[in-house]
């Protein structure tokens, strides 16, 4: 098994032993917590966050993915 | 989910793609190892899948996704104060669209009325395409597809 968190949770092949450990929607926020803050970057690659992209709506819907 | 973020952005509804992490690697689009390579496959996501709202890019480990479950392809919405109001561990737009609808009208009620909050859950049902998805593992590679058909079959 790879050693680092960035090795596991870019797991190079999608074999249950490394996709099922990062399925943890049950452990995911309640709702109508406050959110945490997270650095993210857009396709400038110039940094934002999380909170200021909400703050900027009355509601924001995020999609999480990825090709597929 | 496009169409969504613009028929609700009249209502102060904002929409954005995180991208995440590669979840079927193949030879075409392979597992994660830098920033450089997460933002290239970021703009190939937008152009090949015609991704029309804003696309942000996540920290290399993931620390958002993390934090929110780290499932493949899931939605949440978030109202100003930062608190999550909806989430979903499947993305599917009519259950998306009907949250929103309800929340619009939740707005526009609270102007005249109390209202408090309370949880609810339910089960929605996702329309299921597999040709399409498989069409998705083909373009990451046959690595993708063989992967896919060893863990869950075709």
């Amino acid at each position: 098994m790879p050693d680092t968190l960035l090795e596991r949770y870019n797991y190079d092949e999608f074999i249950p032993s490394k996709f099922k450990p990062w399925m943890r929607f049950t452990k995911s926020p309640t709702l109508g917590s406050q959110s945490p803050n997270f650095a993210l970057w857009d396709l400038d690659e110039q940094e934002t966050n999380l909170s200021a992209v909400i703050k900027s709506n009355l509601f924001t819907v995020v999609e999480f993915g990825s090709f597929t | 989910m496009n169409e969504i973020a613009e028929r609700f952005a009249k209502h102060n509804i904002g929409s954005l793609f995180l991208y995440t992490h590669e979840a079927h690697p193949g030879e075409h689009y392979p597992h994660l190892t830098s920033m450089e390579q997460k933002f290239r496959h970021a703009r190939d996501l937008r152009d090949v899948l015609k991704v029309s709202r804003p696309i942000l890019v996540d920290a290399l480990d993931g620390a958002c996704h993390r934090t929110f479950g780290s499932m493949p392809n899931m939605t949440w919405i978030f109202n100003r104060a930062g608190m999550p109001i909806y989430k979903s561990d499947w993305t599917d737009s009519n259950s998306v669209a009907n949250a929103l609808d309800y929340f619009v009208d939740v707005a526009g009620r609270r102007k005249n009325e109390p209202l408090a909050p309370f949880n609810v859950e339910r089960l929605d049902f996702r329309k299921q395409n597999s040709a399409a998805f498989f069409e998705g593992l083909e373009r990451n590679g046959p690595k993708a597809v063989k992967e896919f058909e060893a863990a869950f079959g075709r």
